[in-house]
C-alpha cells in the first residue's frame, strides 16, 4: 500500500510538469496580446514602439517562450505565481480572495445535493418500479435538462423582483456589516439560497440515480438475502448492510466531484454576483492575463490529480476487498 | 460580461459594433429624456438638501482606482467623483477651471500656463501643488507605466515646467490644436501618496486619496465600491452622503434589481427599453433618459485588398448596405445615420453632407465600372480571375450579426459573396490591428476634440497607428495636418468639413449610425443633467445629484 502510494505520488510530478508545459504553450500561443488587452484591446496610435517594448519588458514578455517557461517554473517552486497583468496584485492574493466564494457556494451545493439525493436514491431503489421511483426519476431528469441561467433568471424575477422574498444579487446586503453577528449570517444565508438552488438542482438527478444504481446492486447481494432470510428488521438491513456498502462507489464519485468544488460556475457567478473562481478564470482568459490563467490551470490540474489519488486510496481503505500493489 | 470597448485616444473607444453590450452610444449634442432635455426637477420651490445614499450599477468591477492606470468606463465613472481635473469641459463643452484658477496660452501656442488655486488640498489634508501635477505627468509619460490611453494625448508634449508650487507650464514641441483637449484629460494624483513604493502595486491603487467632492470609503472586490461625501471639499459640497457602485454584470438581473429598488439607475438595452420598461409602475418610478454619445458604428474596408482598393467599390458597398432599414429593424428608428467620422452635433460635423442612400442599382453600376462583372457566368462577379468573395469579421454581438447578414443578403443579390466570420474579442482585435482582414464591423467612440489624424492619416497605418483599413488620401492627409495646426474655431471647422466631404466622396469606411444610450434613473434622484457627452463625462457631471429637498435647510 505504501509503495503504491509512493509510486502514484512519483507519477504526479511528470504528469503535472507535462500539463504545465502544454498549458504554458497554449496560453502563450493563443492569438491576442496582453499588452494590448490592458488597453481594452488596442495600442494607441501615439505609443512609440519603444514604449511598447518597454511594456513587453515590464511583463517579461520580451524573452523567448522557453526562457519564460523556465522562469515561471522556477518561481512555481516557491509558490510564486507572479502578479496579474491587469491589476498588478499577486496572483495568489487574487485567487485567495475568490476561492472562499466558490468554496462556499459549491460546498453548500454539494452538501445539499448529497443530503437530498442519498435518501432519494435509497428510497427509489428500495421501491424500485414504484410510482415514486418513476415519477421522481422523471422530475429529476426534467430538472437536469433545464438550463441554469434560465432557471436563475426566472427565480430572480419571481422570488426577488415580484415577491420580494429573496435578495436578487450579491453576497450580502450593502451595509450588512453593520447588522452584527446573527443578522449578518442570516443575511448571507438568504443571499445563498438562490445560487445554491441553481447550482444544485441539476446534480440531483445524476447523484440520486447513482445512489439508486449502487443500492440496487447491493440489494441483490447474497448477504442481504441472508439477512432478510434470518428475519432481520428491514430498517437494520437497509442502514447496516445496504447503505454502508452503497457508500463505497460514492467515494469514487466524490473523487471526481471534489475538483469541481474549486472550479466555479461562470454563468451563475455572473448572474448572482458571487465573484468566484469561474468568473475570474473567464475574465483572465478574455484579458490574456497569463499569470492568473496559468496559476488557475496549474492549481486545477493539481487538485484533479490529487483528489483522484485520494479517492483511489480511500476506496482501498473502505473496501477491504480492494488492495493495491 | 466582457465589453469590447477600445480606446482611441483616451476615453475614446473602439467597440466592435455595438459590441457585446448590444448598445452603442452615439454622437450628437442631442440628448434628454423622452419628452425633452430637461433635468428631472424636484418639487416646485424645493432646494437640494444634504443626505441620502444612491446605488449606481457598474457593469464590471474596477481593476484599479489609480487615475493614471485606469482603462475602463466604470473606473472612470467612480474616479470622476473622487478626483478633480485641472480644467474640465462643462455641459456646453466649454473649458472651465476646476483645480486651476485660470490659464493662459502663449502667442506661439507652444506654452500653456496653468495657475492652480491656492486653497486646494487632497482628502488627507495635504495641499495640492504643481509638483503633484508634474508627478502625475511623469507617471503618465513613463514607458514602464501602462498608461497608454493617457500617454497618447501627449506625444506632441515636450516637457512640463513648475516655476513655482502653484504654476504648471505644459510646453509643446509644435503648435498643436488638440493641446487643451489633452490637458483637459488630466486629474492629478498626490505625489506624497504615490511617490513612495512601487507605483503599479501601490496600496493606494485600491484605496485612493483624491481631490474631488467625494472620498473613497470601501471596495469589496467583485461586489461594490462605496464613496462618501468629503465635507472639507474646497468647492461646492456635494449633497449625497454616499454613492454605492454595485457590480452587476448581467443586464437582465440588473433590470430586476432596478425594479426591486436595489439600484437607482442603469443603462438598458434596446429590447429592455422598448418592451420591459413601459408599464405604468416603472414609468412612475423612473425617468427614462436617452441621449447620444460621441461614437459611431461603421464597416471598415481594407483599402489594400484587391476588392476595396477602388474608391468606387467602397462606395458601392455603402450603397448596398440598407442603413435605414437597419435603423428601423434593429433600433426601432432610434439610431441616427451618420455620413462622416465626427461627432454628429459637434462643430466639426458637416450637416450638409447627407448619408449615401440605399441604391443597389447604382452600386451595381459602380461595380461594373470598376471592372467587377461576372465574366465566367457563375453568378459571382470577378475581375482578372479573382472572384468578388470576401470575409467580413465580426465579434460575438447580435447586432454585428444582424448587420453582417443584411449586408450578405444585399451583396448576394448583386453577385458578391460575403463570408461572415465571428471571432473572440482578443483574436478579432489582433487581426484588425495588424490589418489582416477584408472587412470588419466595428465602432469608434470619439474624443471631444475632432482630430482624427491617428485614424485616417496615411502615415498612421498598422503597426504604427489606428488607420487599420490603410486609408490613403493625399487631400485628407494635408487637411488632417492643417487641422492640428489651426487654432481658430471657424477656420478649423471648415477644415474638418472639407475632410468630411472628401470622405463622403472617397469613403474609408461605410459610416453607419450612432445609437443613443438609454438610461432609466429613479425619480427620487434630482439634479440630473444630460450634456452632449452624456450625464457623467462633463463638469460637474453627476456630482450634484440629490435626493433630499428642503425649503430652507442650511448647509452643514
Amino acid at each position: 500500500m505504501i509503495t503504491y502510494t509512493l509510486r502514484r505520488l512519483s507519477y504526479l510530478v511528470p504528469t503535472l510538469l507535462g500539463i504545465t508545459i502544454v498549458t504554458f504553450v497554449i496560453v502563450n500561443l493563443a492569438p491576442g496580446d496582453p499588452v494590448k488587452m490592458i488597453n481594452q484591446g488596442m495600442m494607441d496610435s501615439r505609443v512609440s514602439p519603444e514604449a511598447y517594448q518597454g511594456m513587453l519588458h515590464l511583463y517579461g514578455l520580451d524573452r523567448p517562450i522557453h526562457e519564460r517557461y523556465v522562469i515561471w517554473l522556477r518561481r512555481l517552486f516557491t509558490l510564486d505565481f507572479g502578479t496579474s497583468f491587469i491589476d498588478h496584485r499577486p496572483v495568489l492574493r487574487i485567487i485567495g480572495e475568490r476561492l472562499p466564494v466558490t468554496l462556499a457556494l459549491n460546498g453548500a451545493s454539494l452538501f445539499v445535493a448529497l443530503l437530498l439525493s442519498i435518501p432519494l436514491g435509497l428510497y427509489s431503489a428500495l421501491r424500485q418500479g414504484s410510482r415514486f421511483d418513476r415519477l421522481g426519476g422523471t422530475i429529476l431528469y426534467m430538472l437536469y435538462s433545464l438550463p441554469e441561467f434560465w432557471v436563475a433568471l426566472l427565480l430572480i424575477m419571481l422570488l426577488g423582483e415580484k415577491l420580494h422574498l429573496l435578495p436578487i444579487h450579491g453576497m450580502e446586503s450593502i451595509g450588512a456589516r453593520y447588522m452584527g453577528g446573527a443578522a449578518h449570517w442570516l443575511d448571507r444565508l438568504r443571499h445563498m439560497i438562490l445560487p445554491v438552488t441553481c447550482l444544485t438542482y441539476g446534480s440531483l438527478a445524476y447523484l440520486s440515480r447513482f445512489v439508486r444504481g449502487a443500492t440496487l446492486e447491493v440489494i441483490r447481494q447474497d448477504y442481504v438475502r441472508t439477512a432478510r432470510a434470518k428475519g432481520m428488521e428491514e430498517r437494520r438491513i437497509v442502514m447496516r448492510h445496504v447503505f454502508k456498502n452503497t457508500l463505497i462507489p460514492l467515494i469514487t464519485l466524490l473523487g471526481l466531484l471534489l475538483p469541481t468544488m474549486f472550479s466555479g460556475s461562470v454563468i451563475l457567478e455572473y448572474i448572482f454576483g458571487w465573484p468566484g473562481i469561474g468568473a475570474l478564470f473567464f475574465d483572465s482568459v478574455q484579458a490574456r492575463d497569463y499569470p492568473v490563467v496559468l496559476a488557475l490551470s496549474f492549481i486545477t490540474a493539481t487538485i484533479v490529480l490529487v483528489s483522484t489519488l485520494v479517492a483511489d486510496l480511500l476506496y482501498a481503505w473502505a473496501d477491504p476487498r480492494v488492495t493495491y500493489h | 460580461m466582457p465589453d469590447h470597448r477600445r480606446t482611441r485616444h483616451t476615453m475614446t473607444t473602439l467597440r466592435a459594433l455595438a459590441l457585446a453590450t448590444a448598445l452603442c452610444a452615439a454622437a450628437t449634442a442631442g440628448c434628454g429624456n423622452r419628452s425633452s432635455d430637461r433635468a428631472a426637477p424636484a418639487a416646485e420651490g424645493a432646494r437640494p438638501a444634504p443626505g441620502g445614499t444612491i446605488v449606481r450599477r457598474i457593469e464590471a468591477d474596477c481593476k484599479t482606482l489609480n487615475w493614471v492606470l485606469f482603462t475602463t468606463t466604470y473606473e472612470n465613472e467612480v474616479l470622476s467623483y473622487l478626483y478633480d481635473k485641472l480644467i474640465d469641459l462643462d455641459r456646453n463643452l466649454e473649458y472651465v477651471p476646476v483645480l486651476a484658477k485660470d490659464w493662459e496660452i502663449s502667442d506661439d501656442h507652444l506654452r500653456i500656463t496653468i495657475h492652480l488655486r491656492d486653497d486646494i488640498h487632497w482628502h488627507d489634508g495635504v495641499p495640492i501643488t504643481s509638483h503633484d501635477v508634474k508627478f502625475t505627468m511623469d507617471r503618465v509619460m513613463d514607458p514602464l507605466v501602462p498608461a497608454i490611453n493617457k500617454r497618447g494625448y501627449f506625444t506632441r508634449l515636450d516637457h512640463v515646467e513648475t516655476p513655482d508650487s502653484h504654476t504648471v507650464v505644459f510646453v509643446w514641441k509644435e503648435p498643436y490644436a488638440p493641446a487643451m483637449a489633452a490637458i483637459q484629460q488630466i486629474a492629478p494624483i498626490p505625489e506624497h501618496v504615490y511617490g513612495k513604493g512601487d507605483f503599479l502595486t501601490h496600496p493606494a491603487n485600491r484605496a485612493p486619496v483624491g481631490s474631488g467632492p467625494f472620498r473613497f470609503e470601501k471596495w469589496k472586490t467583485g461586489q461594490y465600491i462605496s464613496i462618501v461625501r468629503y465635507d472639507d471639499y474646497h468647492g461646492q459640497k456635494a449633497w449625497l452622503d454616499r454613492i454605492i457602485f454595485r457590480v452587476i454584470e448581467d443586464n437582465a438581473v440588473a433590470l430586476s434589481a432596478l425594479r426591486a429598488g436595489e439600484i437607482d439607475e442603469m443603462r438598458v438595452t434596446q429590447i429592455q427599453w422598448e418592451r420591459q420598461t413601459n408599464d405604468p409602475d416603472f414609468e412612475s418610478r423612473f425617468e427614462k433618459y436617452y441621449y447620444y454619445m460621441p461614437s459611431y458604428n461603421y464597416i471598415g474596408w481594407n483599402n489594400r485588398s484587391v476588392w476595396f482598393r477602388d474608391r468606387r467599390v467602397r462606395l458601392a458597398m455603402t450603397l448596398l448596405f440598407d442603413r435605414e432599414s437597419i435603423n428601423k429593424k434593429i433600433y426601432s428608428g432610434f439610431a441616427k445615420l451618420v455620413s462622416g467620422p465626427f461627432y454628429v452635433n459637434s462643430w466639426a460635423y458637416d450637416k450638409s453632407v447627407k448619408p449615401h442612400p440605399y441604391d443597389p442599382r447604382r452600386a451595381a453600376k459602380l461595380l461594373d465600372e470598376a471592372g467587377w462583372t461576372d465574366h465566367d457566368g457563375d453568378g459571382i462577379r470577378d475581375r482578372d480571375g479573382v472572384k468578388f468573395e470576401f470575409e467580413l469579421l465580426i465579434t460575438a454581438s447580435n447586432i454585428a450579426q444582424q448587420f453582417a447578414q443584411l449586408l450578405q443578403e444585399s451583396c448576394r443579390k448583386v453577385g458578391v459573396v460575403v463570408r461572415i466570420r465571428q471571432l473572440e474579442g482578443a483574436t478579432f482585435f489582433d487581426r484588425i490591428d495588424s490589418g489582416q482582414f477584408d472587412a470588419c464591423a466595428l465602432a469608434w467612440q470619439l474624443d471631444p476634440d475632432p482630430d482624427v489624424y491617428d485614424t485616417f492619416h496615411s502615415s498612421m497605418v498598422p503597426p504604427k497607428g489606428l488607420n487599420h483599413v490603410f486609408y490613403s488620401n493625399a487631400r485628407v492627409d494635408s487637411l488632417l495636418e492643417a487641422g492640428r495646426r489651426e487654432f481658430d474655431r471657424e477656420r478649423r471647422a471648415s477644415i474638418y468639413h472639407a475632410i468630411h466631404r472628401e470622405m463622403h466622396r472617397d469613403p474609408p469606411y461605410t459610416f453607419v449610425n450612432t445609437v443613443p444610450e438609454k438610461r432609466p434613473i429613479s425619480r427620487r434622484i434630482h439634479g440630473v443633467v444630460i450634456s452632449p457627452l452624456g450625464p457623467f463625462d462633463f463638469y460637474p457631471g453627476a456630482r450634484y445629484w440629490y435626493i433630499n429637498t428642503g425649503q430652507d435647510v442650511a448647509r452643514p
